[in-house]
């Protein structure tokens, strides 16, 4: 058992020598914090979908034709919404519209709500119009005709995870825009109050219709979380990379200090200190080092992501093809944060403290002489 | 007290390589309790390979070296360091401060080992720092000190867990003559608290001290006494 004066005397020690951890400390922490912020930006984009998959119902159907989106007209609403189990069916207007002048698809979202003149459009949008000076309408170009439309609102800032690209539309506005008939939609919603039979609701759906397509929300969400696996995936192999880099550094950087602290250690030792106890000497002060790091390193990730939304990183999530500017909903995962605990400070100790154990272990007679 | 009996002791370093050389051979010698014995002999003679072999830094390669009935050669680390930590006291030629730290903090160097509280461990650096004469350079880093004043902030950290033997090495080699009589009169305090002192050095200025108890001749490894 460490008593207090000991563990005292390896803080003054610590401090004594703070310089020569100064290095580590900041380079450890810039890992943590580069690697927390990307973990924080993908776990709150990731639940901002998920939860919009969760208020949707419980199987959204497409139809395909060659291997594409293909409208759907009235039958298809009226045989789902025959099927035992199935509570309600919904039609759904949705589709892309190419806005040439910027090179931009805007999302445009049927929503019975809005009169046939008017239009609800994020911020994105909003942005890419004004630039070529359309504020207060929009001129949708379709094969036949020039359609205008009022720009009535702007969906508000937090919900431009889902809305930034977004235009909502009166539903028969959108089917002109979209160049669809008057009873055509894009998707079905499709509510089943029972859990338990929404897999064979989604089958059923299926073997009417073998050319459409019935996504439940489970395979919604794990579609979300199998493309943030591989994102995520891709910055943990750069972590893995930067992380081992930094491990060289430290392993040099040591070698370095060591050979000056080789001294330092054999006085500890011609007064009593023992192997073990140089050994909790250097553990208690790089535990210190490193664990002050990552709590750095991850305090300031959060700042970084959740007060200043994530500057320059969250583009390598989002895309920046229309500008962006969420509100990111601040998700911790608590797992995650002690697998990057767990992978960075337990290495860092074994780094620092093997050299130490090994020059502790050495003859001292030589290094008090010198 | 402390008696210290060395037998048949030898020191070999790097055995079984062209290079391997005999550092002692054959040591034999008593040092009994409250002595103050000096080891004589020119650099490389063997002093401080004896000096560090009776404090346990190193483990000889053969024989024995008994302390308090007890053979320190064959102790392993955690029990050789613990015995160092509580009956050893060392004082180095090039003194060893821990630089970068005051006097005060360089004495409470090995009451870090140990559980006592603030008010005895702060009692035990100002005893220490009295015997040498040093209180007066407590709170000031050791890097400003003058030599005379780094080997009492040694000596005051040697003696402060007030261990029964005192090895010192060369501890006039690098002072001027007066700090040099300043540590005979902090040895002259040793004696009175019946310590057993061993003392490695060339300096003539040991040679006819009256508190000196034996002087013993070191050549190539080996006592000439």
């Amino acid at each position: 058992m460490l008593s207090k004066n000991f563990v005292e005397y390896a803080i003054l020690l610590l401090f004594k020598d703070r310089n020569d951890h100064l290095f580590s400390f900041l380079i450890f922490s810039f890992i943590v914090f580069i690697l927390s912020s990307v973990l924080f930006i993908s776990d709150s984009l990731q639940y901002d979908l998920i939860q919009s998959i969760k208020s949707q119902p419980e199987i959204v159907v497409e139809n395909t034709r060659a291997g594409r989106a293909y409208q759907m007209h009235e039958g298809y609403v009226y045989d789902a919404s025959k099927i035992t189990g199935v509570s309600s069916v919904e039609g759904v207007v949705e589709g892309y519209y190419y806005f040439a002048q910027k090179r931009l698809w805007f999302h445009i979202i049927g929503d019975a709500r809005l009169a046939k003149n008017e239009m609800l459009i994020g911020q994105g949008v909003q942005k890419a119009m004004a630039e070529l000076y359309y504020k207060d309408e929009f001129h949708f170009l379709t094969e036949e005709r020039l359609i205008k439309v009022k720009i009535n609102k702007i969906a508000p800032k937090g919900t431009n995870i889902l809305s930034n690209d977004a235009i909502f539309l009166n539903p028969n506005t959108a089917r002109a825009v979209l160049g669809m008939e008057m009873d055509e939609y894009s998707k079905l919603y499709v509510s089943v109050p029972n859990p338990n039979e929404v897999g064979n609701v989604a089958l059923k759906i299926v073997e009417i219709y073998p050319t459409a397509k019935a996504t439940t929300q489970a395979d919604a969400i794990g579609a979300v979380r199998h493309l943030y696996y591989y994102k995520g995936g891709i910055f943990m192999i750069l972590y893995v990379v930067s992380l081992v880099s930094f491990f060289i550094l430290l392993k040099n950087q040591i070698g370095l200090v060591y050979g000056e602290k080789k001294k330092e250690i054999a006085i500890l030792r011609s007064l009593g200190f023992c192997i073990k106890d140089i050994i909790a000497l250097k553990f208690i002060q790089n535990t210190v080092v490193s664990l002050s790091a990552y709590l750095l390193g991850v305090a300031l990730s959060y700042i970084y992501v959740f007060m200043f939304n994530a500057p320059y990183l969250r583009t390598i999530f989002l895309g920046n093809e229309l500008e962006n500017s969420i509100s990111l909903t601040p998700v911790v995962d608590v797992n995650l944060l002690f697998l990057i605990f767990l992978f960075g400070v337990i290495p860092f100790l074994a780094f620092v403290i093997l050299p130490a154990w090994k020059i502790a272990i050495s003859d001292m007679s030589e290094a008090v002489k010198s | 007290m402390s008696k210290i009996l060395i037998e048949n002791l030898h020191k070999l370093y790097n055995p079984n390589k062209p290079n391997a050389f005999y550092a002692l051979k054959n040591i034999n010698l008593i040092v009994e309790d409250a002595q103050i014995v000096i080891l004589k002999g020119v650099s490389g003679s063997g002093k401080s390979t004896l000096l560090s072999l009776i404090g346990g830094l190193s483990k000889p390669s053969e024989g024995k070296i008994v302390i308090n009935e007890q053979n320190i050669a064959k102790l392993p680390d955690i029990m050789s360091s613990a015995f160092r930590h509580k009956e050893i006291g060392f004082i180095f030629q090039s003194f060893n401060l821990l630089e970068g730290l005051s006097v005060y903090q360089n004495i409470l160097a090995p009451l870090a080992l140990t559980t006592l509280d603030k008010e005895a461990i702060h009692e035990k650096v100002s005893r220490a720092m009295q015997l040498a004469n040093i209180e007066h350079k407590k709170d000031q880093n050791v890097g400003s000190l003058s030599g005379g004043e780094r080997q009492r902030c040694a000596i005051a950290r040697a003696v402060v867990m007030e261990p029964e033997i005192i090895l010192a090495d060369e501890p006039t080699a690098n002072l001027d003559k007066e700090n040099a009589l300043i540590f005979i009169e902090i040895l002259k305090k040793f004696k009175a608290l019946h310590k057993t002192v061993i003392i490695a050095t060339h300096d003539t200025l040991f040679d006819d001290l009256g508190i000196i108890d034996r002087c013993v001749q070191m050549r190539d490894g080996e006592l000439l006494e």
